[in-house]
């Protein structure tokens, strides 16, 4: 018998207060008679005793008494040795979904083994399962036996299983690896092993290169895709979707050599899904096959013209300049009509900044102070690396006169140097995928117009007003390294789990009963 | 080991206030009992029931009819009574127990124990030809004898001087017969074990000796506590017991102690003796009243 806690004995030192609670207590009053006799005979007469210590029933409590202590104790009968602990290693990887001759996939061969096994292992076994590829997930205790949440193959294994099998076992602790031994130099020499192979040829999409031309409808692609399959072999390389026409290649390289095809492409105005497919009869893993991107729909480059006073001269020559960049054309602005940027030059605008698409410079707008003149602020300073002006020189642009308490408050990229402080002279406001670029200066009060920067400037700002919008999104991660090639994965035998030791069994419960017990017989004891 | 309790002290016996009493009880006009001693002649001449004749006095209302002299009425007419003197000396013997359980009592039982035995001493002094004080167990002191009145302050010290001793009734009373039985016994104790006393009480009968016995009857003699929770215990055997008391037990106490009563009654009456029983007075009351059943049972 062990004790979990015998600094808990020390307890047993109440025995001795125990005894002395015990006693009968002492009378206060204490007197001589020769009498004693008749004292004895008056009590026996009566069938009484006089009080005093019974030692049985003393002897009872602290019985009783010493059962509680060691129940404090945790008394535990050692059980079998042997492991206490199971740590499952899954392999979670891509190639995990690659598929056998029956059409099930290695992880849900790995699933069913997990799902079989572990109702089985002993209760008081302690289980974690440690996912690795894709994103790194541990479960323990009750979540790792009900296999909760998983997850489905993807990415790359990153570990050695091998080594983290070794570096998880100890005497107490079994290991389990379930994998299909791809990307693996050697499997796990320790603990069990369940191997789960699919091999079989495969053709991936290993990466995609996009060049976007939005808001114009054309786009280029770079396709890099392998195939692995024990010969040479011919995989047609598809693109289709949200284009108006489309691409297919051949893919006729050996195995194992990446090759690079390309395409030029139009989109439709309505954006979509593009699919990127390369197609090889038998491929076990068909999760890498595809790459998937959803491609903005085209704006409508309708570009609105406001203009107070004789600057309409600057604001139409840069709506034409815009529309021309971005393939649009300048209309009427009028009540009712959709414009797709509202530009603004001079005087007071009622557009709520960053609800509207709009360019504004010099503007009062909605809800703004009465402007005040500024008289030739002096450029200092414009964002390097955002995306409206990174990459643009703005050194030469010169400014006679700006207002102040036209901007609002917003991501300021052009500043003015007024005594050693920054003064914005651009902001851009933001709300979701709309969003509001403006100056603090009218395009006839300075040379913008008038620089090679300004075209650029103006395409910037329009897709700039069009957010996050305006980007393609990729819907397929990148494969994982080494998950490609699924010929020659190791190989090793499966190897069972191993017996688990016995718990200990707990006695707490049973002194505590002998304890019980001694309290009940000292109720009869007198 | 057990802590023992200590035993109580006992007050003074004779202080002033007493024996200034006790002067005036001994001057009571009453006949002390002794007993006659074969074994030696009075020390003083005193008339008696019985004895050598030594002459004649006139009838007084109230003599026993059986001493008138009926030979010298006849010769003269005249009612006489013959007047006899004892010749033999007549004695009495205080047997006194000393035992620790005379300390027991609110007062201890052996200080009326002591003056009892200087009342009755003292009286054996004055109306006696001698005393004989044995205290059985007390070594050099256990006898010794007083022979006149003047004897009293001696008598009075050496009781007072008597050490606490146990001895048993049966030591006590090979004492008593190894001194050839010296006059009358008054045998003073608490006899609070009868069944020890009665082969003595026996013993004595067959021996012819006349033998009274006094015992100082406290309250604590008759009356018990209704309730409580007290320690009792026994200054001889140093026995004792813890008792809850409450109103059953009180009363089968009182029960127990009416039947210790009767069997010290039971004895004496089976030796023929008689039991005196004195219910003590408090300590610090020493009138005439108090005393006096003492000095009128020594005169039966």
């Amino acid at each position: 018998m062990n004790l979990l806690a015998p600094s808990n004995l020390w307890w047993l030192l109440l025995v001795p207060l125990l005894w002395w609670l015990s006693l009968p207590s002492r009378p206060r009053t204490q007197t001589w008679t020769p009498h004693l006799a008749q004292w004895q005979l008056a009590l026996a007469a009566l069938r009484r005793r006089p009080p005093r210590l019974s030692r049985w029933r003393f002897l009872l409590l602290a019985v009783a008494a010493a059962a509680a202590v060691l129940a404090l104790a945790r008394p535990v009968q050692p059980g079998q040795p042997g492991p206490r602990r199971l740590v499952v290693l899954l392999d979670g990887s891509a190639s995990m979904a690659a598929v056998d001759a029956n059409g099930r996939s290695a992880w849900q061969r790995a699933a069913e083994q997990l799902a079989g096994a572990l109702p089985t292992v002993p209760a008081h076994v302690e289980v974690t399962l440690l996912r690795a590829g894709g994103p790194l997930l541990r479960r323990h205790g009750a979540s790792a036996r009900s296999l909760q949440d998983l997850g489905r193959p993807e990415g790359a294994l990153g570990v050695d299983l091998a080594a983290l099998a070794r570096s998880v076992a100890a005497p107490d602790t079994a290991v389990w690896t379930l994998t299909d031994g791809q990307g693996q130099q050697q499997l796990p020499d320790v603990g069990a092993l369940s191997w789960c192979p699919a091999a079989g040829p495969n053709a991936t999409v290993l990466a995609v290169r996009l060049e976007d031309r939005w808001p114009l409808p054309t786009l280029s692609l770079a396709v890099d895709a392998v195939v692995h399959a024990s010969g040479p072999t011919n995989a047609p390389l598809r693109v289709h979707g949200a284009v108006v026409a489309e691409g297919l290649a051949s893919f006729a390289a050996s195995p194992g050599t990446v090759q690079t095809s390309t395409f030029e492409l139009t989109r439709r105005d309505a954006g979509g899904r593009l699919d990127v497919a390369i197609e090889l009869a038998g491929d076990v893993f068909a999760a890498d096959d595809t790459w998937s991107v959803v491609l903005p729909p085209l704006p409508a480059p309708r570009i609105g013209v406001l203009v107070d006073g004789d600057g309409g001269l600057f604001a139409n020559a840069a709506a034409q300049a815009l529309a021309q960049e971005v393939g649009g054309e300048v209309v009427p602005v009028a009540p009712g009509r959709e414009v797709g940027l509202l530009l603004v030059d001079g005087g007071r605008a009622q557009v709520a900044p960053g609800t509207v698409r709009a360019l504004t410079f010099g503007s009062a707008l909605q809800g703004g102070q009465e402007p005040a003149p500024w008289r030739l602020p002096v450029v200092g300073d414009w964002d390097r690396v955002g995306p409206l002006t990174a990459g643009l020189d703005l050194s030469e642009l010169r400014i006679q006169q700006a207002w102040r308490d036209v901007l609002p408050p917003g991501e300021a990229f052009l500043w003015a140097d007024e005594n050693g402080r920054r003064e914005p002279l651009a902001v851009v406001v933001a709300t979701g995928d709309v969003a509001s670029v403006h100056f603090a200066f009218r395009l006839q009060d300075s040379n913008l117009p008038l620089l090679a920067a300004f075209p650029q400037l103006l395409r910037r700002a329009f897709v700039r007003s069009y957010g996050a919008g305006a980007a393609p999104r990729v819907l397929t991660p990148a494969p994982g390294a080494r998950e490609q090639d699924l010929l020659q994965p190791a190989r090793a035998a499966d190897r069972p789990l191993p017996a688990f030791g016995t718990e200990d069994r707990d006695l707490s419960p049973w002194v505590l009963v002998v304890g019980l017990c001694a309290l009940a017989l000292r109720a009869f004891v007198r | 080991m057990k802590r023992r309790l200590p035993w109580p002290v006992v007050p003074p016996p004779f202080p002033a206030p007493f024996v200034q009493r006790l002067h005036a009880l001994l001057g009571q006009p009453v006949s002390f009992a002794g007993a006659p001693d074969p074994l030696q002649r009075a020390r003083r001449a005193v008339l008696s029931q019985s004895g050598t004749f030594v002459g004649h006095r006139p009838y007084v209302r109230g003599d026993d009819l059986r001493r008138i002299d009926w030979a010298a009425y006849a010769r003269t007419g005249a009612l006489y009574c013959k007047q006899l003197e004892q010749e033999e000396r007549r004695t009495a013997a205080l047997l006194l127990d000393l035992s620790p359980s005379l300390l027991a009592g609110s007062v201890p039982r052996r200080l009326y124990l002591l003056r009892a035995a200087a009342i009755l001493g003292g009286l054996a002094l004055v109306q006696l030809d001698g005393l004989t004080v044995l205290a059985p167990g007390a070594g050099e002191a256990a006898v010794r004898t007083f022979t006149s009145a003047n004897a009293l302050p001696a008598l009075l010290a050496h009781l007072q001087e008597l050490p606490v001793v146990t001895a048993t009734p049966a030591e006590s009373i090979g004492l008593l017969l190894s001194r050839g039985l010296p006059g009358r016994v008054h045998w003073l104790s608490d006899f609070a074990v009868p069944k020890e006393i009665e082969r003595p009480l026996h013993a004595l009968r067959r021996r012819g000796a006349a033998v009274t016995g006094w015992l100082p009857e406290l309250a604590s003699d008759r009356e018990v506590p209704t309730s409580g929770y007290v320690r009792v215990a026994d200054p001889e055997t140093g026995a004792e017991l813890v008792v809850p008391i409450d109103a059953s037990f009180a009363a089968e106490l009182r029960h127990q102690l009416a039947v210790l009563a009767a069997q010290q009654d039971r004895l004496f009456a089976q030796a023929g003796a008689p039991l005196v029983r004195w219910r003590v007075p408090a300590l610090d009351d020493v009138s005439t009243a108090a005393y006096l059943p003492l000095v009128a049972r020594g005169s039966r």
